[in-house]
């Protein structure tokens, strides 16, 4: 955290001392403003731990953390009230994976930090591309979306992903968890560019954690240059350490049931926590992933046998391992799309997901697959991200009219509302002065 | 290369298609509708077979396999909500299909159904079948694979002479879904790496052993073109021409500079036939004529398409994203003096919504797409809002297999996103951006996209409002037959998908 020197040094150094304090740190600065205390009254608020929702209730935020929620709770004196009779209150939504804040425009390379240039970057860290004041992270709010995990996007193994909050312009306001987990991509596009072949992919895998087991194990050789050569640099094995310590999931794709196996056998050989992504025939295996209860992060709009190692997806996937009693989460995979989150959540409840778990899928489902304390829950001491939405959050017509973040109203302007007050009459009365 | 240099992990089959093959329509043969402009060599009728007739797209018609199962017997759906898409809600309301069309829509029970069969809709809605002006079903079908890679052919920046119906495949397991989402007409088009991708072709949704068969009957000839990132991108990168916008520009001018003189070769020579040597001439000038100028010019089938656009014979579909892109199009439509039918993609309509809906030229978009590119940078969630506001003609389209199974939430994210905007729009409005208004963009909006008696029986019966986002479409009618029944689902289309799918 900034001392009182901090303020006397330039701003070139306060910028290094930011990029420190997020490195070493794991809590996210506070802003020094956080807004007063908000009360949001007569809402339906949605409530975690499998309870019903509650109508006609008062959710009151203040020093950035929900303070209070209930039908009984009093307005503190001096708080902005908010009117949400017939409104509709929920955690700020999570999209568990996503590459918002890293890439601006896809096709042009350079504005993406999506391309390691090799399948095996497990030091490689998504929080140091990640930029908040891209112009897709005040789009991601409008759709309710609070807070993102930015994960790489190619490789084996691919790197760190990281956990933000969609506020603030800098680094340090808006990074809650600058190491998040280990990603790696296990399907058939991340065979193909890097051994060629699955079991090549495997094999490349399997070998990377035997020897960052085999490094942890003999540091003092490793130092002394005593040790056979290992498929990894130091930074590598080292980044891979916490994994194996249990301290971070390895977050893997794969979408072909056989190679979900795999997955589950090397969680097996290694102690590994897993969370599997893509999924697309993890129905074909639900009762070994509720038997684990490993957390399942998939698109229900991927009901496509798009590729040979997809040709069981169907559009109830997420609705088979839900009634199996799998922890279920739903992403939109995307960086300008996160907004839409809200219409994965849909389309799972259109395909037999229960309404209120599908909001927990988007919520409290990510906030504990990730160990994210204080996150997807509306709760006393709950971080202060919340959404007030003009109906049902996941209907086509509803409108997203409050967005709360650690207890401040984040604005609801983006590039794209600006375009539109720009061109609302035509032709266009460009104010260039 | 389908996949593009960056692809998402999860994502990537949806972003390769939009990111590298966004593309566009061109339309296969069809003979030329009877309210579209016949060019004068269609219409002369000479002893010789101009290519402008397009012989060989009219004697298909009658291929085996297409449409010789005989007509739908009757049906009457009827305690629904029927939208009509031309404004009128009828609740309850009915619709009676007889001979593959709609033969009677209004309020109340309906007059029966002799000899068919009556559904019950109560509680259901009843719309237009939905038609996406733009799809790659079939010529970039799932699973992806290079053996099926067949939506672009990126040897040369000008193939007006291709067609996508050779290039589709019918067993493409999108399409069942599709239909599945409500869709029963699309228009399948060659890829846009190309400035002029050749024809596309407008079918029916229906499982058939091959693309002649699946034809929309009657419809229009379509050329898919595109302007803007693509062309420029995959012949740059070959470090061939077009590798810039003016190169892009000239190329396609090039090409309808010839197309233009093919066309004068081509009325020399009809007219020389039409009107054998007078008396003025000389029998030496006749037999000059005779032995020189009797063959005819020789067929050249990328020329004969454009001859088609030029004469507007065949529906000119722009893959045009920017404004500047697509008032730089119009200025070549100008100067050749050919109409565009549609912008497809066109992100940035809405800055220039007052010269397109002057001009007459529609619009074919997704309702919130963006990003992806440079030329994607600017769209907006109001474009259709307000492109529709400014009196012209819009239309949803997917341009994706994902995309095309929840048209209907596009629809209603569009109309939520103009409401909000001010824009006054209902839920017609929101029904002809899927319907009727595609529909005409394929110059097919005489035959289908509203309820209306005398059309065809295209319909879909929805489980509820089809703008809400929980609606599954759950009976769907092509030509008055039940081709979907989500209820009583049976064997897989595809024959690729029997054994995966239950």
């Amino acid at each position: 955290m900034p001392t009182m020197d901090a303020v006397v040094i330039t701003r070139k150094a306060l910028a290094w001392f930011g990029l420190i304090a997020t490195l070493v740190a794991p809590a996210r600065l506070a802003r020094a403003d956080d807004g007063g205390p908000v009360a949001i009254t007569h809402a339906r608020v949605y409530l975690p731990n499998g309870r019903a929702p509650l109508d006609d209730a008062t959710l009151v935020l203040a020093g950035g953390k929900v303070q209070a929620v209930g039908a009984a709770v009093r307005v503190p004196a001096g708080a902005r009230v908010i009117d949400a009779r017939g409104k509709v209150v929920t955690p700020g939504f999570i999209d568990a994976d996503t590459a918002l804040g890293i890439v601006d425009v896809e096709l042009e390379l350079q504005t993406s930090e999506t391309d390691t240039r090799g399948p095996m970057v497990p030091a490689l860290r998504a929080v140091d591309g990640y930029n908040p004041r891209s112009a897709l992270v005040p789009i991601a709010r409008t759709g309710g979306v609070t807070s993102v995990v930015v994960a790489p996007r190619t490789g084996v193994l691919a790197g760190q992903s990281a956990f933000v909050d969609l506020t603030g312009d800098s680094v340090p306001q808006s990074v809650v968890r600058p190491i998040l987990a280990q990603v790696a991509h296990a399907d058939e596009p991340a065979a193909q560019e890097s051994a060629g072949t699955r079991s090549g992919m495997w094999l490349m895998l399997r070998t990377a954690l035997e020897d960052a087991r085999f490094y942890a194990a003999h540091q003092a050789q490793y130092d002394a240059n005593g040790m056979r050569t290992l498929s990894l640099p130091r930074s590598s094995l080292e980044a891979l350490l916490p994994m194996l310590r249990g301290e971070q999931p390895l977050v893997v794709t794969a979408h072909r049931a056989s190679d979900i196996a795999v997955v589950l056998k090397l969680a097996d050989d290694f102690k590994l926590r897993i969370v599997l992504v893509g999924a697309s025939e993890a129905w074909l295996v639900a009762d070994e992933l509720a038997r684990r209860q490993i957390p399942v992060v998939l698109d229900p709009l991927e009901d496509l046998p798009a590729r040979f190692d997809r040709l069981h997806a169907r559009a109830d996937n997420a609705t088979l391992l839900w009634k199996a009693g799998v922890p279920v989460i739903l992403s939109t995979f995307s960086a300008h799309q996160v907004r839409l989150l809200w219409q994965r959540a849909g389309n799972a409840v259109r395909e037999g997901m229960d309404h209120d778990d599908a909001i927990r899928a988007v919520t409290e489902t990510p906030a504990d697959a990730f160990h994210l304390t204080g996150y997807g829950r509306l709760e006393p001491g709950a971080v202060g991200n919340v959404v007030v939405w003009g109906g049902d959050p996941l209907q086509a017509g509803t409108r997203v009219e409050h967005v709360f973040v650690h207890g401040r109203e984040e604005t609801l302007e983006t590039r794209q509302s600006l375009l539109l007050k720009r061109y609302r009459t035509v032709p266009a009365r460009l104010d260039v002065r | 290369m389908r996949r593009p240099a960056f692809a998402f992990a999860h994502f990537s089959f949806a972003l390769a298609l939009a990111l590298t093959f966004a593309c566009e329509p061109a339309r296969a043969p069809g003979p030329a509708p009877a309210a579209a402009p016949s060019g004068p060599a269609a219409d002369a009728g000479g002893p010789a077979p101009s290519p402008f007739a397009d012989a060989e797209a009219r004697a298909s018609e009658t291929i085996p396999g297409a449409d010789d199962e005989g007509l739908a017997p009757a049906v009457l759906v009827q305690h629904a909500v029927v939208l009509t898409a031309t404004g009128q809600r009828f609740d309850p309301g009915y619709v009676l299909m007889e001979n593959g069309r709609i033969a009677a829509v209004g309020t109340g029970d309906g007059p029966g159904a002799p000899g068919g069969t009556v559904v019950d809709a109560h509680g259901k809605v009843v719309t237009p079948g939905i038609i996406d002006p733009h799809s790659h079903i079939g010529v970039y079908p799932v699973p992806e694979t290079s053996a099926h890679d067949d939506g672009n052919e990126l040897t040369d920046p000008v193939t007006a002479g291709l067609r996508a119906e050779h290039s589709f495949w019918p067993q493409d397991p999108a399409i069942e879904r599709a239909v599945a989402g409500g869709v029963t007409t699309i228009a399948v088009l060659p890829g846009s790496g190309n400035l002029v991708g050749g024809r596309g072709f407008t079918m029916h949704l229906m499982p058939k052993p091959g693309a002649r068969a699946m034809r929309f009957p009657g419809a229009p000839s379509i050329l898919k073109m595109a302007c803007g990132e693509n062309p420029k991108r995959v012949y740059g990168d070959m470090k061939r021409a077009p590798s810039t916008r003016m190169g892009s520009v000239r190329a396609t001018r090039d090409a309808f500079v010839r197309a233009q003189r093919y066309v004068r070769d081509w009325d020399d020579w009809s007219n020389k036939h039409a009107h054998p040597p007078g008396a003025g001439e000389t029998k030496a000038d006749a037999g000059h004529d005779d032995k020189h100028d009797d063959k005819p010019p020789d067929r050249d089938l990328g020329l004969e398409t454009l001859a088609l656009a030029l004469r507007g014979d065949a529906l000119v579909e722009w893959h045009c994203y920017q404004a500047d892109d697509m008032l730089a199009a119009l200025q070549v439509a100008r100067e050749f003096g050919f109409k565009v039918r549609a912008f497809h993609h066109a992100l940035e309509a809405y800055k220039i919504r007052d010269v397109l809906a002057r001009e007459g030229v529609g619009i074919a978009t997704w309702d919130d797409w963006w990003g992806f590119k440079m030329e994607a940078y600017d769209g907006i969630p109001e474009n259709l809002a307000l492109f529709t506001e400014a009196g012209g003609r819009a239309a949803l389209h997917s341009d994706s297999p994902i995309a095309i199974q929840i048209l209907n939430q596009a629809a209603a994210k569009a109309l939520a996103a103009g409401r909000a905007a001010g824009v006054k729009l209902d839920e017609n409005d929101a029904l002809r951006w899927l319907t009727a208004n595609p529909a005409w963009v394929l110059g097919i909006d005489d035959q289908v996209g509203t309820l209306e008696a005398g059309k065809r029986a295209d319909l879909v019966v929805w489980s509820e409002d089809p703008l809400s986002v929980y609606a599954h479409a759950d009976l769907v009618y092509i030509d008055g037959k039940l081709i979907f029944d989500r209820a009583h689902p049976g064997a897989p289309w595809s024959d690729f998908e029997l054994g995966s799918r239950p």
